[in-house]
């Protein structure tokens, strides 16, 4: 390419420009993390978008102190282990029966499933209440599995079969000729080979189940049994107004954990976003 | 490969779609049923036919919501994916650290809408004043805090709900334009096609459907619309939309019935924006065929 003077003047202004959004995006978290290092008085006297002058552990401390923020962390990890082994548990073997065993209907199977992701939860919202108030299942873990499990198949499965279209039948039938049953074909050989789905599978819907607020509003009122969104909300309201450094600390302490995953993961993420993205 | 029997791939589905009949297929159902009965959870439910649906589209505040609702739709729609169409287009010419810009770019998209709501609601909250506040009166304006203006709260949740999505569309423009052969861009380099024209005329025509695709997303996900509306809720009619309406009338005024008919409508809707969306996008597809 030429380079001329008109080519580098455009350059500068590419740069900006991506540079700029670099700052949007990045900027409110970045201010969130410094404005949970200020002491008080810092917070109360210097201009909101000033830097901290050191780092100050006192919000951390009266964040994890004050409220039941480790409470609801347990909370929510716990939910988020139970609902990915429900959905690869259950998901995977129907998305490898759908693709790789000989059964009638397995098109039909496949339409089922995906037409679970166009329907908005809301719908199901009400039933899904009278049904674990009468079972006695709200305020426990179950009423936050349940439903994003059945709400993760579809996506779940559409991942998974997007993979095993790519894995030779050969490969089966050797092993089915060797004598392996469809137990094993499914334990030794396809779980094995999908590793790199099943992860993707995983952390993308770590970030839903751990960002999952609506099912966590409605069927969990205990404070014993919040997840950290709902937790968060509750601390806002209690001393959103009046402890500003705790509500800062307390809203990086609720992100921290997706944000170390997508940056250990990030590639896995973005693949399962865009995929499932461009299914529905 | 064959199923030695009958039973075996049963074994292997029948969880998955006990589970999904329970949780998402039976419920639908129910929730229609609910729909014509008045029922507040815990007097008898009475049978009431399509009363529910009548009060509905006689109420002033569901109609309100709905005309919101709307609006949103329209500017979120617009203003996510410009931005998205944007970033993506960015990132499509870098050659270096496009990979790092990607990962920062998606950053919100991870981050939870509660944490997202409460940064933005203490940012532009003027009572303690917040850093939004803070500049407008450095900048000699008079500082007022935009979520509870009713006029500007409603464009004010369309920026900070782009914000949070607009990378999902990126990503997505993003992997089209990446898989764009690269022959068909030289050979119109070789026409002398300038940069412009390479979009006007190739790349852009050539994602065609991951537009339509995008579109379908993004009215549907804003019709459904709930977390970042429900959150930020500053007690005026102006940010209603309709699923929290339906929200609201079902567990806050413990009104299941009607709540169940709001539930109805709102999958109604999302089923036909879809249709209609994929209508209109597909006969435009089916000229390009001529």
């Amino acid at each position: 390419m030429i380079r001329s003077k008109k080519n580098i003047v455009l350059r500068i202004i590419f740069y900006a420009v991506i540079l700029v959004f670099v700052v949007v995006q990045i900027y409110p978290i970045f201010w969130v993390v410094c404005s949970s290092l200020k002491t008080p008085d810092e917070m109360r006297y210097t201009a909101q978008y000033a830097l901290p002058s050191g780092f100050y552990p006192g919000n951390y401390i009266s964040a994890f102190t004050i409220s039941s923020i480790p409470r609801y962390f347990i909370n929510s990890t716990v939910v988020a282990v139970l609902t990915l082994i429900g959905i690869v548990l259950l998901g995977c073997p129907v998305a490898f029966v759908i693709s790789k065993v000989r059964i009638k209907h397995a098109d039909a199977l496949m339409g089922f499933f995906l037409f679970g992701m166009m329907i908005p939860i809301f719908a199901c919202l009400i039933p899904m209440f009278q049904i674990y108030n009468a079972l006695g299942l709200r305020n426990t873990y179950w009423a936050l599995v349940i439903p994003q499990v059945g709400f993760g198949l579809p996506m779940c499965i559409y991942l998974y079969t997007g993979f095993f279209k790519f894995m030779p039948d050969s490969l089966l039938e050797a092993a089915v000729i060797d004598g392996a049953g469809m137990g094993t074909v499914f334990g030794k050989i396809v779980l094995p080979m999908a590793k790199n789905t099943t992860m993707t599978v995983l952390t993308y819907n770590f970030v839903f189940v751990w960002n999952e607020f609506t099912y966590a509003n409605t069927f969990i009122s205990s404070s014993d049994m919040k997840t950290l969104p709902v937790g968060l909300n509750d601390f806002v309201g209690l001393f959103g107004r009046v402890d500003w450094g705790s509500t800062f600390a307390a809203i990086v302490i609720s992100i921290l954990p997706t944000l170390i995953v997508y940056f250990i993961l990030n590639k896995n993420i973005i693949e399962g976003m865009a995929a499932g993205a461009v299914k529905s | 490969m064959n199923p030695k029997n009958k039973i075996q791939p049963l074994i292997f589905v029948l969880p998955a779609f006990v589970v999904y009949m329970l949780t998402v297929i039976f419920p639908i159902l129910w929730s229609m049923g609910y729909s014509l009965f008045s029922w507040n959870g815990i007097n008898d439910m009475k049978f009431v036919g399509l009363d529910n649906y009548v009060r509905m589209f006689t109420d002033k505040t569901f109609l309100g919501a709905v005309v919101n609702n709307l609006k949103f739709v329209l500017l979120g729609s617009v203003f996510q994916l410009t931005v998205g169409l944007f970033l993506a287009i960015l990132l499509s010419h870098i050659t270096k650290g496009g990979n790092l810009l990607r990962v920062i770019y998606f950053i919100p998209c991870i981050i939870s809408s509660m944490a997202i709501c409460q940064v933005f609601s203490k940012m532009l909250s003027a009572q303690p004043q917040g850093l939004v506040c803070y500049l407008m009166e450095k900048m000699g304006m008079e500082p007022f805090a935009l979520l509870a203006n009713s006029r500007t709260a409603l464009i004010t949740i369309t920026l900070i709900d782009g914000y949070k999505y607009c990378g999902l569309y990126m990503i997505i423009f993003y992997s089209a334009f990446v898989s764009i052969s690269k022959d068909v861009l030289e050979a119109s380099i070789v026409d002398g096609c300038n940069l412009l024209q390479q979009y006007r005329y190739i790349k852009l025509p050539l994602i065609k459907n991951i537009f339509s695709i995008v579109v379908v997303m993004l009215v549907n996900g804003c019709l459904k619309t709930f977390d970042v509306f429900y959150i930020l809720d500053n007690k005026s009619a102006s940010t209603e939309m309709v699923a929290t309406y339906m929200y609201k009338t079902a567990f806050n005024a413990v009104d299941f019935g009607y709540g169940s008919t709001l539930a109805v409508f709102l999958v109604v809707e999302c089923l036909a924006a879809v249709f209609a969306v994929q209508k209109c996008l597909g006969s435009a597809k089916g000229d390009e065929a001529e």
